[in-house]
């Protein structure tokens, strides 16, 4: 067996594990082909969301920092998949430092010394930085050009300024460079940072027909052949809930919705047998047939 | 009212209920009283058309001592947390700590605010974690609507997902329940001796 290049300790968090599966096996491949050592945090936990930092942050802080001090059993800086965990654990890093008072009440919950300064990073950052640009075109083994995406970011990738730090807050291009390695082209469009509805999804779903219609009308008009999203609770909004957009707004869309990991992987080589494109709502499948991908 | 143009609208600490607004800025670590009304919050917040008060008003109900009316309206519940306020204030206010702030008041005084289905799906989601350790989509989704009585709530949905593997009727189980019940007991005890918010 070859030796990796890099290696991680891995947390997917909760929706990886049920309605984004594909997003965590599309992850896995695609690293392995990269020879990118990804290692599950065992027995992880919930990183509490935002239902747990809406009404008790330090709750939110001591889930986080529990999930830190787990993450330590395993080698490597902490691969983070889900853009809310992400934002979550380096919000926890940033608050943690910066206030011993709450640092302070976290210890006595978790009864223990905190050690927090494990690298917190999303994938998009372990890709595009640490593996780097030049290393990804070269692994690409089947380009996706003539296709054409809309790199949808979200809010909390980017959000606020100094604390993802992945890239600028309001303008960034990360998403755009990695698939455009892998030689797709990308749309310029208007909504890439608007917020989807979130978590209002199980609350007030009326929320999410209303703001992510307005995501899928902007793809639309920009031209997009599908959205790429680096977030489960986004393609649950944009795939999940498209059909029941299309229904209140009157409009069909038919955009597949696609994790990165999906687009990269299938460049990089993977089966497309492996990515889970069966399992999402709206099919990819004649998308990615009609530009011979599949 | 102003009597001429000359005379100064004052506001006392009594009329600016400041102990509430000095608790909000302890809680969210941000200043409240540095907003101008600028309104950039409220020019990008994605949900200002569901909320009463949009961000901007919200601040400035605060500076005049009418955080009642913050806490008991919709608008705090309504908030997405996308940041995209604290992104942009040109005077650092970060509004979206504030709205954590409020909702952990309004929450702390149970009942203060009508929007009960937020509500209702923060409690169910963080009873999950404590339970379970790890957020189960299905389980979640029944309860509510169990709780909610909206029963039928994306009927057709669960069984296409269930289909499509997105749902798991069975899961493993965290193998450090205890750990976890323990962080939410000593958290309670925190509150409790009054060393914690």
């Amino acid at each position: 067996m070859t030796k990796n290049v890099l290696n991680y300790s891995y947390y997917p968090g909760c929706s990886l594990h049920a309605s984004a599966k594909e997003y965590d096996e599309s992850t896995q491949e695609l690293f392995k082909i990269l020879r990118i050592g990804l290692q599950e945090v065992p027995d992880w936990l919930c990183c509490g969301a935002t239902p747990a930092h809406n009404v008790d942050e330090l709750l939110s802080l001591s889930l986080c920092a529990k999930n830190l001090e787990l993450s330590e059993q395993v080698e490597g800086d902490l691969a983070v998949a889900c853009a809310a965990c992400f934002s979550r654990l380096k919000t926890a890093q940033h608050k943690l430092e910066e206030n011993p008072e709450k640092r302070k009440q976290v210890e006595y919950a978790l009864d223990a010394p905190l050690t927090m300064d494990k690298p917190v990073k999303h994938l998009l950052e372990i890709l595009a930085k640490d593996y780097g640009l030049e290393q990804l075109s070269s692994a690409m083994r089947k380009s996706l050009s003539g296709l054409k995406v809309a790199c949808y970011y979200g809010c909390l990738l980017t959000r606020p300024a100094d604390v993802p730090q992945l890239d600028c807050a309001e303008a960034p291009t990360i998403m755009e460079r990695v698939i455009e390695s892998m030689g797709a082209e990308t749309v310029k469009w208007s909504h890439r940072l608007e917020c989807c509805g979130a978590n209002f999804t199980l609350s007030r779903p009326g929320v999410v027909l209303q703001l992510s219609n307005e995501i899928l009308a902007s793809a639309q008009r920009a031209g997009a052949d599908c959205i790429m999203v680096a977030c489960p609770l986004c393609h649950a909004n944009l795939d999940i809930r498209q059909k029941d957009i299309e229904a209140a707004s009157g409009t069909r869309y038919n955009l597949p919705v696609l994790y990165m990991t999906q687009l990269l992987a299938l460049g990089a080589g993977v089966s497309a047998k492996k990515l889970g494109f069966d399992s999402m709502m709206v099919s990819p499948l004649p998308l990615l047939q009609e530009k011979g991908l599949v | 009212m102003l009597q001429n143009k000359n005379s100064k609208m004052t506001l006392s600490a009594e009329t600016m209920n400041l102990d509430f607004v000095k608790k909000v800025e302890k809680l969210s670590g941000s200043s409240v009283r540095r907003c101008f009304q600028c309104g950039k919050c409220s020019a990008g917040c994605p949900m200002r058309t569901f909320m009463e008060h949009p961000p901007n008003r919200i601040v400035r109900l605060l500076q005049l001592g009418q955080y009642e009316r913050v806490l008991a309206g919709r608008s705090i519940w309504y908030c997405a947390s996308c940041e995209t306020c604290s992104t942009r204030c040109p005077n650092k206010v970060d509004l979206a700590a504030i709205m954590d702030a409020l909702r952990k008041c309004s929450w702390d005084a149970k009942g203060a605010s009508k929007e009960s289905l937020v509500q209702l799906a923060n409690r169910l989601f963080l009873d999950n974690i404590r339970t379970y350790g790890r957020q189960y989509e299905m389980r979640l989704a029944a309860a509510f609507n169990l709780h909610s009585g909206k029963l039928l709530k994306d009927f057709m949905l669960g069984p296409k997902l269930l289909t499509k593997g997105k749902l798991k009727m069975f899961h493993q189980k965290n193998k450090n329940l205890q750990e976890i019940e323990k962080i939410f007991s000593r958290i309670e005890e925190l509150r409790k001796k009054g060393e914690a918010p």
